[in-house]
């Protein structure tokens, strides 16, 4: 006899990789096809034993090359930023040789895994020491603007302003009555 | 301030008077003495002179004596005699005197005793002569002998005569050489005691003289305090009234009367009608008051309603002080205010208080509504408006679509407006919290604000440097943005937009519209473009809420911006100017005060 | 992006509002869970329930019955277990009183309400990206200020 069987594949995967995984004691939660979470974070070998449970089976762990990638670019970036003699270096240069991938290459790849560019988390980084300067240093905006490599306190201002939606000073004055506030 | 001068003077005036007394005193004691002395000098000359006669009255009574003998001898007359025989009775009666004017002088008394023996030894001379010339006993050597003998006694008797009166003479001299030295010192000293007496008397006179024009003037500012006193109770509405506690008497000012009513001295205020004008309601609390001030010495204000003569209700306001003299008797002094006009106004002003406060409720609970439940709709129209897909939009008819347009360019403008207003009353009602900044930071802040105009225009802005001010930075910041904004806003449009920001410090003096203003030094700020302009009889209207000069067609606005920016300005105490060529730019001023 | 959704709550009276947060965050492309709660007291209850999952964002409106947004924060913040949560206040006023306040009580976001979905969209991706920047580059979230309008 011939019968027809309708099933449906995702049900099956899911149905499987639930089996597999609470075999190993894994919490999870399916997120979508092909995607889950689990409630814990796996080390190398955990990740590395999962793997080769599933794999007889079919089942691949896609492991991000991108999103290393992008830690790495991400570390330089922070790296560069608390560079305090920073100012030879073109962030581009700097990263492409660091990483000895072409810059187009590390850009597209950031883009993708962070949906922000590499520029936005370069300000970001340096809006951030900016901020740590000004609350733990307690430098002024001048010698921020200095150090920071910016052209002018203006520039700082701006790219402040922009970054934070706030001032400095309000950003200042703000971190400070919040911590009056905590006493 | 001092009601009485101190006359201090009153003191060195007596100190004046008693020296002066002491110098009189001392000065006619002089004189006293310089008479008493020239009594006595004028004794010792008188002395001098009466012995100085007697001695000549027994002198020319021997020479009588000798003139009657030698005639007798020579005419053998008895006529002759008698001058003879008077001469012993005036030479004995002189010597006598002698003897009781030189009583007090021994040396003369020896002199004089001497004398009377020569005379004595003359005498006998004499009853020679005539014995020996007695043509009985006619003998002439014996007579030549007892003349000669006379001749000689006579020398000595003159002799001792010179003597005595030299003795008196020199006494008399040393005795006018004592009293010429004494007077000859006391002229100066007691013309110069006369003149110190004098000058005290003089500097007294000065004093009195200066005192008197000092209580002159204090005498004519009492009185015209007194005047004023009473000019300034019926302007100022208030009286005043004593009380005697010891002899229940009761004064009370003239305006007193007046504002009870009647005219002054109407009648004699006593006790039992002192509370006679007092409204009834307020009866029992003024007796209260009363005796409180005889108790606690004095009375805090109380306020409480007079019914006059004429029926009509007045409002005092009243205080009273117990005072204690010297002598121990109490007087109890109360001030009256007549406060109808300032009660009837506090009433109107407290009404119209609390109006205003049920406005400004109501004004804060609209600003509620308009930062909320106002936008909330609006926002979802908005939103819902922008959730329609372009494929769906792309299906519908053309006036639909234009309607839709239109909905959404409206509820655009309902929002700008709604935000404008917001900010506006904001402007008012948020906390003004004045913090140190820089204002270049705050322009810098309003710039990258704009940012996405400005690179359209490709508007270039200067900014000198701008001074650190202690402002509300928010509000500042906006001031910037507004005013920048409307450059940018009315840009001719084939002029590529420039905004030049400047500062000076200026002082007010020099602006006649700051001179109202306390503060002196100010900082001007000039926001200079090569805009459009406006017709300069607009340039105090343009600050006016919803004034606008163009229509809103042309431009958007909302007709806010300059108006908040004149709030802005008025909540720093600052000022705001604009001035303008058409079609050359315009020129917006604010005064910031240092 | 990454792999663990981003944990939503909005606490939000208004229906319509909600709507659009969740069809936003459906358009977002970061894989998110998002919850809503309709009131500060429902909030609160949320966040007390034992074992529950805290969010990653809290988005917090503040003009709600019952309890207050402002009042909200102030409660979570002073609370141990919940004050490392990261809060994006989500209100329509835009005074900057409420916003330095609520910053000053320790909110990490000033969100005024946008009029326009794209840019509820452009926002919500914006919140996600930096707080996630946040989370894995070890960026001080103390100093965590944004205000977006």
């Amino acid at each position: 006899m011939k019968l027809f069987i309708k099933f449906d594949i995702n049900t099956i995967c899911s149905l499987f990789l639930k089996e597999k995984l609470e075999e190993e004691n894994l919490n999870f939660s399916t997120l979508g096809f092909g995607e889950i979470e689990l409630d814990e974070n796996l080390d190398i070998e955990g990740l590395d034993n999962l793997k080769s449970k599933l794999a007889p089976f079919g089942f691949e762990v896609v492991e991000n090359q991108k999103s290393v990638l992008v830690q790495k670019i991400k570390d330089a970036i922070i790296e560069l930023v608390y560079m305090d003699d920073n100012n030879n270096f073109k962030s581009s240069v700097f990263l492409a040789e660091k990483l000895n991938h072409s810059y187009g290459y590390l850009s597209n790849v950031f883009s993708e895994v962070t949906y922000s560019s590499i520029e936005n988390f370069i300000i970001l980084q340096k809006i951030e020491r900016a901020k740590q300067l000004m609350l733990v240093n307690e430098m002024s905006l001048t010698e921020i603007a200095f150090l920071l490599n910016y052209s002018s306190v203006a520039h700082l201002s701006t790219q402040f302003k922009n970054t934070t939606g706030i001032t400095p000073s309000a950003f200042q004055r703000i971190i400070k009555k919040r911590r009056e506030n905590l006493k | 301030m001092k009601l009485f001068p101190k006359f201090n003077s009153s003191n060195s005036l007596r100190v004046i008077f008693v020296i002066a007394v002491f110098i009189l005193l001392f000065l006619s004691s002089l004189g006293y003495k310089h008479n008493q002395d020239l009594n006595a000098s004028s004794k010792v000359a008188m002395h001098t002179y009466e012995i100085n006669i007697q001695l000549e009255r027994l002198m020319s009574a021997i020479k009588d004596a000798e003139t009657g003998q030698r005639g007798y001898i020579i005419t053998r007359n008895s006529r002759f005699l008698s001058p003879y025989i008077y001469s012993r009775d005036k030479v004995n009666t002189s010597f006598i005197t002698l003897k009781k004017l030189t009583a007090d002088n021994p040396v003369q008394q020896e002199n004089l005793r001497r004398l009377f023996k020569l005379i004595i030894q003359r005498f006998t001379s004499f009853e020679n002569c005539f014995k020996y010339s007695d043509p009985k006993t006619y003998d002439k050597r014996k007579l030549d002998n007892h003349m000669f003998g006379g001749r000689i006694l006579m020398e000595n008797i003159r002799f001792q005569v010179d003597k005595m009166n030299d003795i008196e003479k020199k006494y008399l001299d040393r005795r006018l050489k004592i009293y010429d030295q004494e007077i000859s010192l006391s002229p100066v000293f007691s013309i110069s005691l006369f003149l110190a007496a004098l000058l005290f008397i003089l500097l007294a006179y000065r004093q009195i003289s200066k005192d008197i024009q000092r209580l002159k003037v204090f005498n004519k500012k009492l009185l015209i305090s007194s005047r004023l006193m009473s000019e300034s109770e019926s302007i100022g509405k208030f009286s005043t009234w004593q009380w005697d506690l010891d002899t229940q008497k009761i004064d009370y000012s003239d305006n007193q009367y007046r504002l009870l009513g009647v005219r002054p001295n109407a009648f004699v205020p006593v006790q039992e009608t002192f509370l006679d004008f007092v409204h009834p309601d307020d009866k029992e609390a003024i007796a209260a008051s009363m005796e409180e001030i005889v108790t606690k010495k004095h009375l805090p204000f109380i306020y409480y309603k007079v019914l006059r003569a004429d029926r009509e209700i007045r409002y005092f306001k009243s205080t009273g002080k117990l005072l204690t003299d010297k002598q121990g008797s109490k007087i109890l002094l109360g001030i009256n205010f007549d406060i109808t006009d300032e009660h009837l106004l506090n009433i109107e002003l407290q009404e119209r208080n609390d109006e205003l406060e049920k406005s400004n409720k109501e004004l804060a609970s609209f600003n509620h509504v308009a930062s909320h439940d106002l936008q909330e709709p609006l926002r979802k129209i908005q939103t819902f408006i922008s959730r329609i897909p372009e494929a769906e939009k792309a299906g519908m008819s053309d006036s639909a679509k234009d309607y839709l347009y239109k909905i959404e360019v409206s509820a655009k403008r309902m929002r700008v407006l709604i935000d404008d207003l917001l900010l506006f009353s904001r402007t008012n009602t948020t906390k003004k919290e004045f913090i140190k900044s820089n204002l270049n930071e705050l322009a810098e802040n309003a710039k990258s604000e704009l940012l996405e105009i400005i690179d359209e225009k490709r508007a270039v802005i200067t900014v000198s440097k701008l001074p650190k001010l202690s402002v509300i930075p928010y509000q500042i910041e906006q001031l910037f943005i507004n005013l920048i904004g409307n450059s940018l806003k009315y840009s001719r449009p084939d002029t590529i937009p420039e905004i030049h920001i400047e500062s000076e410090k200026i002082n007010s003096s020099d602006y006649p519209g700051l001179l109202d203003q306390n503060t002196r030094k100010f900082h001007k700020i000039t926001f200079k473009d090569n805009g459009m302009g406006f017709d300069p009889q607009f340039k105090e209207t343009i600050f006016v809420l919803f004034q606008r000069l163009h229509s809103k067609t042309d431009y958007p606005g909302t007709g806010i911006g300059l108006a908040i920016c004149k709030k802005i300005t008025d909540n720093h105490k600052g000022y705001i100017t604009a001035d303008s060529t058409p079609d050359k730019g315009s020129e917006f001023t604010v005064f910031l005060p240092e | 992006m990454q792999k663990n959704a981003l944990h939503i709550l909005l606490a939000d009276d208004d229906e319509d509002d909600r709507l659009f947060f969740k069809d936003a965050f459906e358009e977002v492309r970061v894989q998110t869970k998002v919850t809503f709660v309709h009131d500060g007291l429902q909030l609160m209850e949320h966040l007390m329930t034992p074992d529950i999952k805290l969010p990653d964002i809290l988005f917090l409106d503040l003009n709600m019955p019952k309890k207050t947004g402002k009042e909200c924060l102030i409660e979570i913040k002073k609370t141990e277990h919940l004050k490392n949560i990261i809060i994006a206040i989500y209100s329509t006023s835009s005074s900057e009183e409420d916003i330095e306040d609520t910053f000053i009580e320790g909110a990490n976001i000033y969100i005024k309400k946008p009029s326009d979905f794209n840019t509820l969209k452009k926002i919500i991706n914006e919140v996600v990206t930096l707080n996630w920047h946040y989370h894995t580059s070890g960026l001080n979230r103390d100093n965590f200020l944004l205000r977006l309008k």
